[in-house]
Parts: C-alpha cells; sequence; structure tokens
C-alpha cells in the first residue's frame, strides 16, 4: 500500500513536468442580468 | 503508553482547523496586494500548496521531520514513511496525551503554510510549473530538516537548548530568508515604475491578515499540545503582541507619511503574530507588550530599507516573516522565563540563552538561504522559473492559468 502511494504521488509529479506551459484563450464568464441574480430575488 | 485525554484531543484537532484556514488566509492576504491581472496565480500558489503539502506530509515530510533520528541530529528516517505506525494510539515522543495521527495533522498544517509564505516574494512572475517543483523539493529539503532540528527531541539544536515555540525559526525564518533568497534569483518585475505596486484590493488583504489573526491562536495556542495554561498564555501573548504591533505600525506610518495606514495595520498584525510565535509559550502578556512594539518599529523599517535596497520581494515576506522571526527568536532569548514555559532568558539570569537563539537564527537562516538557493539552481536548468517578458506583462492570470478574477 505505501508503495502504491508514493506511486501515484509518482504520476502526478510526472504529469507536472509534462504538463503544456503555454498561455491560454480566457475562459468566457456570462454576466448576470440583475434579474436573475440571487440579490435581486 | 500514556492515554489519549479528550480535551487535549479536542484542542489539537480544533488547533490543526485553526492553522489550515491559514493558508487560504494567507492567499487573500497576498492576493490583495498585487495587481489584478495576478491575483488568482497568486491565491493558487497558497491553495495548490494546501493540497500538495498535505499529501507529502503523509507520504514522506513527517518522517523526515519527526521520525526516529537517523543518528546525527538532522534529520528522521523512514520509520513512519506513508504513516506507517502513526496511529489513533499517542506517540511515546510527541503529544503523548493526544492521539499521534492528531500531533501529526497538526505539524502538517506548519508545513503547508511555511512554503505558501515564500510565494509572496516571487508573486507576479514565477512560473506555475517551475512553482510546483519548488514547493516539492523546499518542503523535503529545507522545512523537514529544519522541523527535525529544532523540534524533534532529537534534534541538534533543541539538544542544545534553542527554543522555538511555535516556529519562529521554522516557519517564519526560514520562509522569510527563502523568500529573499528567491527574489534576487528571479529578479526585479518588468514595468514597475515604484518598486512597490499598488495593492489591487485592500479590504481583501485586510480580510486575509484578520483569517491570519484568527487561526494564529491554534498555531501558537494549539503549540502547547494540550488543553492547558500555558495555552491560554500562548492565546493571550499572542493576542497582546498582534495588537501592539499593529497600532505600532500604524502609529509609526502616520508620522512617517502622514495618514494611518489601513494596509499598516494589516501588516503590522501579521509581524506581530510572527514575532511572538517563538515566545508565545516562554514569555508572559507583559513581555508580549514590548515584543510587539518592537517588532512593529523594526519590521516597519525593514520593509523601507528593502524598498531602498532594490530586492524585488514582492510582498516583503523578508522583512516580515525573515526579520520578524530572527527578532521573535531572539527575543525569546530576553524575555522567556520559568515561571511559565520552564525555561529562562536573558531577564531572568541566563543570558547565555540569547547566544543560543542567535545560534539558531545564523543556523537555520544560512540553510535555508543555501538550500533554496541550490534548489532554485537545479530546478532553472530545467523548467525556467519566471514567465517569458510578454506573459508576465499579460498577466500570470490569464497567461498561466487561463483565467480571470474580474470580468469588469
Amino acid at each position: 500500500m505505501v508503495i502504491a502511494a508514493l506511486a501515484s504521488f509518482a504520476v502526478l509529479l510526472i504529469a507536472w513536468i509534462v504538463a503544456p506551459d503555454r498561455q491560454r484563450e480566457p475562459v468566457t464568464v456570462e454576466s448576470v442580468s440583475p434579474e436573475t441574480s440571487p440579490v435581486a430575488a | 503508553m500514556a492515554e489519549v485525554n479528550a480535551g487535549d484531543t479536542a484542542w489539537i484537532l480544533t488547533s490543526a482547523a485553526l492553522v489550515m484556514l491559514m493558508t487560504p488566509g494567507l492567499a487573500l492576504f497576498y492576493g490583495g496586494l498585487v495587481r489584478r491581472k495576478n491575483v488568482l496565480s497568486t491565491i493558487m500558489h497558497s491553495f495548490f500548496i494546501l493540497g500538495l503539502v498535505s499529501v507529502t506530509w503523509v507520504l514522506w515530510g513527517y518522517t523526515l521531520a519527526f521520525g526516529p533520528d537517523t543518528g546525527l541530529g538532522i534529520i528522521g528516517g523512514l520509520d513512519w514513511l506513508a504513516l506507517e505506525s502513526v496511529t489513533g494510539e499517542p506517540s511515546d515522543v510527541y503529544a503523548t496525551t493526544v492521539p499521534h495521527l492528531a500531533f501529526m495533522a497538526f505539524q502538517m498544517m506548519f508545513a503547508i503554510i511555511t512554503p505558501a509564505l515564500i510565494t509572496g516574494a516571487f508573486a507576479e512572475r514565477k512560473r506555475f510549473k517551475a512553482f510546483v517543483l519548488f514547493a516539492v523539493a523546499w518542503s523535503t529539503f529545507v522545512y523537514a530538516p529544519i522541523a527535525h532540528w529544532v523540534w524533534s527531541p532529537d534534534g541538534w539544536l533543541f539538544g542544545l537548548g534553542v527554543l522555538d515555540f511555535a516556529g519562529g525559526t521554522v516557519v517564519h525564518l526560514s520562509s522569510g530568508v527563502a523568500a529573499l533568497v528567491a527574489a534576487l534569483f528571479i529578479g526585479r518585475r518588468t514595468g514597475l515604475i515604484e518598486p512597490a505596486t499598488e495593492p489591487h484590493d485592500v479590504p481583501m488583504t485586510v480580510l486575509g491578515a484578520g483569517l491570519l489573526w484568527f487561526g494564529w491562536f491554534g498555531f501558537n495556542a494549539g503549540s502547547a499540545l494540550g488543553a492547558n495554561g500555558l495555552a491560554a498564555n500562548a492565546f493571550v501573548t499572542t493576542n497582546t503582541a498582534a495588537a501592539m504591533a499593529a497600532i505600532t505600525w500604524v502609529t509609526i506610518s502616520w508620522l512617517h507619511k502622514g495618514a494611518p495606514s489601513v494596509l499598516g495595520a494589516a501588516i503590522g498584525a501579521v509581524a506581530g503574530l510572527v514575532a511572538i510565535t517563538p515566545a508565545a509559550g516562554f514569555v508572559t502578556p507583559a513581555a508580549s507588550v514590548l515584543i510587539g512594539l518592537g517588532v512593529g518599529a523594526v519590521c516597519y523599517g525593514a520593509a523601507h530599507l528593502r524598498l531602498r535596497a532594490r530586492v524585488d520581494d514582492a510582498l516583503d515576506v523578508f522583512a516580515v516573516h525573515g526579520v520578524g522571526g530572527a527578532f521573535g527568536a531572539i527575543a525569546t532569548g530576553v524575555f522567556a522565563t520559568a515561571a511559565v514555559g520552564g525555561a529562562d532568558g536573558l531577564l531572568g539570569g541566563n543570558a547565555g540563552q540569547v547566544g543560543l537563539q542567535v545560534l539558531g537564527v545564523a543556523a537555520v537562516g544560512l540553510y535555508s538561504a543555501v538550500a533554496t538557493a541550490a534548489i532554485l539552481f537545479l530546478i532553472n536548468l530545467f523548467v525556467p522559473i519566471r514567465v517569458a517578458g510578454p506573459e508576465e506583462e499579460t498577466g500570470l492570470d490569464l497567461a498561466q492559468h487561463g483565467e480571470v478574477a474580474y470580468q469588469v
């Protein structure tokens, strides 16, 4: 179990090393209209 | 083997949760201080470390820091790898009235926040991938050994008699010095007109400081490792030093710059909390007033000297945690009284304690500086520590994370 736990972290570590490192497009977030806002409600 | 005490266990588990909250608090504290294009990346540093070090601590951090010594007082062995043999029964060595797992969890929260403190130095320009590798390496090769030196009964600084109640050297000095090294290594932010940028959200920073102050009761009073009078003393000295340092910083900034700074109140409180950390269980409430006063003035001066030195420790981690941690460690050697924590300092007739505290500061500071520089150098060989110029100009939120904090 200890070996499996260490190995699972090692997999993540490798993933961080090979993960892409580049600029992405911004995520579009739609604005909430006052009528549907929880605050307005 | 001692029996589990319900009151002590409840307090330690509660304290662990309080200290856990400090890391999101730190994220807000730092997040408010940076420019709006970097707020998410700054928050992410602390939040990711909360996950990252939680795992590494369980797997190998705890055994390296607190495991049975390997022989020289430098590092723990691998006996407790992945918490093997760490159970719901009390340890024979640490906090013998609470489950060993509770003590481990409490210490885990310290291990989490310490590398998170460093992130303020390289805010707004560090590549996330390099940051992740740095956090793993630093918590393994810097935090764990230093914690062993100071807090393991077999640690060499512990054996010499160096006092550190809750982490003035282990947490704050080590991270503060590492922050200075990181700031020098990574270089100044580009495009800065003034050495310090305007914080984008002061209320966020004040909220973060409030959460830090709240969580610090677990940090310091929890370090009594029991629900007892020592915890109450640490609670009171912690609050008093934070309060005194906050009002001192505000007063100095008022006289110096003509206005009582809100930001100064927040940073001053944190400086007071840092300085009382090594002393909280060794000094009286009256002494904590003096420690708060002293650190408020000293850290205010350090922050302004840093500006003149043009070192871009973006969020003044060294001035607050490095200088404040060293100040508190040495003040512990001055003000410690046996009636509180069983050890006397200079004012109790034990002048040698000051020398021991200075030795502890020097050893921890030097090791942290050298090891941090080595880690940064090695990582930079494979993954550039710093983002490219256009990414820095765009802001790390978008360039590194593909998200933005505010749509307006």
